[in-house]
């Protein structure tokens, strides 16, 4: 071959491998999909990654749930007080003592194939659940022995022993599936339900263009909006693996809601947007510093006291949430009014009372260097989470003038997680999630069981297990709340954990061009709960 | 060149061998497992040990190993923990946008470092081989995602010239799709040439610097032979080589960018299905994608050490 011969099989290759490349991309993104983004009645959601389990039973993760829970009817929903609602059980009761649970279904629910939603559907959802253990719901039907649907609207949940907040746990997370097509899949914890789908939600998906966005069509007969289906004629969710860019595909216009919250640090951003607006709402987890009591300083009450009195919450809440955040005294959230002691007082931010309050405890400080000899706690933390490691620094600060010092152990995400599965931590600083009630929360942090693998006290307590086990059979619920308030007051004076703060979200969408969202708290829901959809209306 | 082609490809065998291992190993020595992360929702110690009995890695180590290598041979890269459908599948639905996005960069930074690596030499000194050293150097000091979001805010939100993340406006079909493909295309193909451009460009301006001292370029001259020729053809054909071999090494970094590059502008490639699946501890999809950008980047290597023996004749085989 000659010189020039070469160069020109060259540029040829170069030009051919080019033109395949263009090739194979176009194919795989005009895949699929149908409707025009332009339409106003088109709602375009950002989110941050694929789903990637369309499995209901099973998939734990928050960005899919956006996507199935408008799917999938849930009997219960959480409303903007943090109070469970009807959504396709009309209304609940127990039975028996409290050892029977009885759903009575709405007889307007039906699936999109035209199928009625009925108590059969969700006998099947909670046995498959119950058979393969899946997802975290398995966890919830541990009381259950055996499941009835005497009729299309009841369900009766038998229970092995009372448990008061069993229907609002179940009712609140278990995604209900149609029988007649789950029954058909087989092995339900490898079914991926990626196609051909039928839900009951108000929107169902219709096409996917993975890595890009997934279309969800309005359900023509969805009782909960008004009007019987809602107003928005299909639901879009565009993915946006990095905040900003998200932010900036918002006030493009390429999407009408953000699905994740706006940062503190970035609220600002919108400020001088007229048609950005930001929906406020409350959190289900709250922030804290829990201390391990397999430590032999922290299993001491008048340490954790001396910690608590050490932390400056007023100034972390100014610092790290710019003042938009609530404090707290006991461990229940304020969202939770009916739960919440309000009897408690938070411990004073009082560096000086702490100090004095180790030393009459015996500790010492030898050397004079400032600090107690055996007073020296790592915190530790996920580094990811920019609030909880500014508040690190700050615990640190306001601790070292009581006299302790403490370690920052902020570490990347997954060690951390690691660490606290395993505690190995002395103080374990980070944000709950979602709990939906205060029961399920205290059985999960409290109980020596460690139901919920989040006893990040690794409290081992025969007093506390017995009170926790006592308010979760309590059927009454004049009795149910003022044994919890009870728990709250001996954690409080424990202080097996100090409360940081609750947190406020901010969702902001195009208000030029819908609105109506309905949000509820927490960040899992959000404004894209299936009711919330349901309400939302184009502007004209 | 059989013999040639066939050691090249023994050794591309083994070094995508020796990522496979290193793959495999190194994402089990990361802290936790994938259960970890499940953690916050209510999931007992049973069923826990039921996931992990689920995903295979309740067994030891090295017999994961083998059954991953043997599955590996058949093609099969393992069933993604959490999205429950075959890696292969998932893989290569992002693999051609990735290759798309590096691919583009690779031939523009080419394209357009050659002719500037090239008027910078001849014009040394001038305000086109200042600028080159300026950006050279910048080059090597740009993080991407900073550029990429700088482009994104400055041509893409403020300007509105070009789309906010993704790769395709999905609505669009024939001509109106290629078109949409190639707006999408813009900033993020521009983000990794910016990087690399610079030090590309560079690279051959030095040598064509000193192969344009050469003896023979001055008996070329001497010869009569006109300016253009003698840069372009003698001169280009020589300094080119070393230049080439820059390129390939580049890639890898090229590869690496893109996954930083996806993140940023939401663009559906393996990079961004990199930084999801590190983020749920999916170890097959890891391993899947690890092996796939390796076997992408020796690939490529190896047709590099090739394409160079096919452009040098002083090279034979």
């Amino acid at each position: 071959m000659t010189v020039k011969g070469r160069w020109r099989l060259t540029v040829a290759l170069g030009a051919a491998v080019a033109l395949g490349l263009s090739a194979c991309g176009l194919n795989e993104g005009s895949s699929s999909s149908s409707g025009s983004s332009a339409d106003s009645s088109v709602l375009r959601i950002g989110t941050t990654t694929d789903v990637s389990n369309f499995n209901p039973l099973q998939s734990l993760s928050k960005t899919d749930s956006w996507i199935l829970n408008a799917m999938y009817p849930h009997l219960l929903r959480i409303d903007e007080n943090a109070k469970k609602a009807p959504e396709l059980a009309k209304e609940y009761r127990y039975e028996d003592d409290g050892k029977t649970a009885v759903f009575v279904l709405r007889d307007d629910f039906k699936w999109t194939d035209g199928n009625p939603v009925v108590a059969e559907d969700v006998k099947f959802t909670a046995e498959t659940i119950m058979k393969y253990k899946l997802g975290n719901v398995a966890a919830k039907l541990t009381w259950v022995e055996s499941i009835e649907a005497p009729d299309a609207t009841t369900v009766k949940f038998k229970l092995s022993q009372p448990y008061a907040p069993f229907a609002e746990g179940v009712g609140f997370w278990m995604s209900i599936v149609p029988k007649h097509v789950f029954e058909k899949a087989g092995d339900l914890s490898k079914f991926p339900n990626d196609s051909n789908w039928v839900g009951a939600g108000p929107f169902v998906l219709d096409s996917m263009t993975k890595g890009q966005r997934y279309v969800m069509k309005r359900n023509e007969h969805y009782p909960l909006a008004p009007g019987g289906k809602a107003a928005v004629g299909q639901v879009e969710y565009r993915i946006y693996p990095d905040v900003n860019t998200m932010m900036l595909a918002l006030r493009n216009g390429d999407i009408d809601l953000m699905g994740t919250p706006v940062p503190v640090s970035a609220a600002k951003t919108f400020e001088g947007d007229s048609k950005i607006k930001m929906a406020q709402v409350g959190a289900l987890g709250f922030a804290h510093l829990t201390y391990n009591m397999k430590n032999k300083h922290l299993a001491d009450q008048e340490v954790r006291q001396a910690l608590s009195m050490s932390v400056d919450t007023k100034a972390i809440i100014s610092a790290v949430l710019q003042g938009d955040g609530q404090a707290m005294a006991g461990p229940i959230s304020p969202i939770f009014s009916d739960y919440d002691n309000t009897e408690l007082q938070p411990y004073p931010f009082d560096p000086a009372g702490a100090k004095a309050k180790l030393t009459a405890a015996g500790y010492k400080d030898t050397n004079n260097d400032g600090f107690f000899d055996d007073l020296k706690f790592g915190v530790a933390c996920d580094q990811s989470n920019a609030n909880i490691t500014r508040v690190v620094q700050l615990f640190r600060e306001s601790a070292a003038k009581a006299g302790i010092k403490l370690e920052n152990e902020c570490v990347e995400r997954n060690t951390f997680l690691s660490r606290t599965k395993n505690g190995e931590y002395d103080i374990d600083a980070s944000q709950w999630g979602v709990f939906d009630n205060p029961m399920d929360q205290l059985r999960s942090t409290y109980l020596s069981t460690n139901p919920g693998g989040i006893n990040y006290n690794l409290l081992e307590s025969p007093e506390m297990d017995a009170l926790i086990n006592d308010a979760a059979g309590t059927t009454d619920p004049a009795a149910f709340k003022t044994k919890i308030k009870n728990i709250d007051k001996v954690v409080h004076e424990q202080a097996y954990l100090t409360p940081l703060y609750v947190e406020n979200f901010r969702f902001a969408y195009n208000a030029s061009k819908f609105t109506g969202f309905a949000p509820s708290p927490s960040d899992l829901l959000g404004m894209v709960t299936a009711y919330s959809l349901a309400q939302v209306t184009p502007v004209k | 060149m059989a013999r040639f082609v066939l050691s090249r490809a023994l050794k591309a065998v083994l070094t995508v061998w020796i990522a496979i291992t290193s793959t495999f190993f190194l994402l089990r020595l990361l802290p936790g497992d994938p259960t970890t992360l499940m953690v916050e929702g209510d999931m007992t110690p049973e069923m826990q040990a039921a996931l992990l009995k689920t995903y295979g890695l309740d067994r030891p180590l090295w017999e994961q190993y083998v059954s991953y290598l043997r599955e590996l041979i058949q093609g099969n890269l393992g069933i993604s923990f959490r999205q429950i459908q075959p890696v292969t599948d998932i893989i290569i639905d992002r693999l051609p946008w990735t290759l798309l996005l590096a691919g583009s960069a690779f031939v523009i930074t080419i394209a357009v470092g050659i002719p500037i690596g090239v008027s910078a030499a001849v014009h040394r000194g001038k305000w086109l081989d200042r600028a080159l050293q300026a950006l050279g150097i910048g080059g090597h000091a740009l993080f991407v995602p900073s550029v990429a979001m700088l482009l994104l805010v400055f041509l893409g939100a403020q300007l509105g010239w070009f789309p906010i993340g993704g790769a395709i406006d999905p609505d669009t079909r024939g001509a109106a799709a290629y078109l949409s493909l190639a707006h999408h295309l813009v900033l993020p193909v521009l983000s990794l040439v910016l990087v690399q451009l610079g030090p590309y460009a560079l690279t051959l301006r030095t040598n064509m610097i000193e192969v344009l001292g050469e003896d023979y370029i001055r008996a070329a001259q001497a010869r009569g032979l006109s300016a253009r020729r003698r840069v372009w053809k003698h001169g280009l054909h020589n300094a080119i080589l070393p230049a080439l071999t820059l390129m390939g090494l580049q890639l890898g970094t090229l590869v690496g960018g893109a996954v930083l590059t996806e993140t940023v502008f939401a663009y559906p490639g393996v990079g961004r299905l990199i930084y999801e699946a590190v983020g749920q501890q999916d170890y097959p999809v890891l391993q899947g994608a690890f092996i796939m950008l390796a076997v992408t980047v020796v690939v490529a290597n190896a047709l590099t050490d090739m394409l160079y023996a096919v452009l040098n004749p002083r090279i034979r085989l």
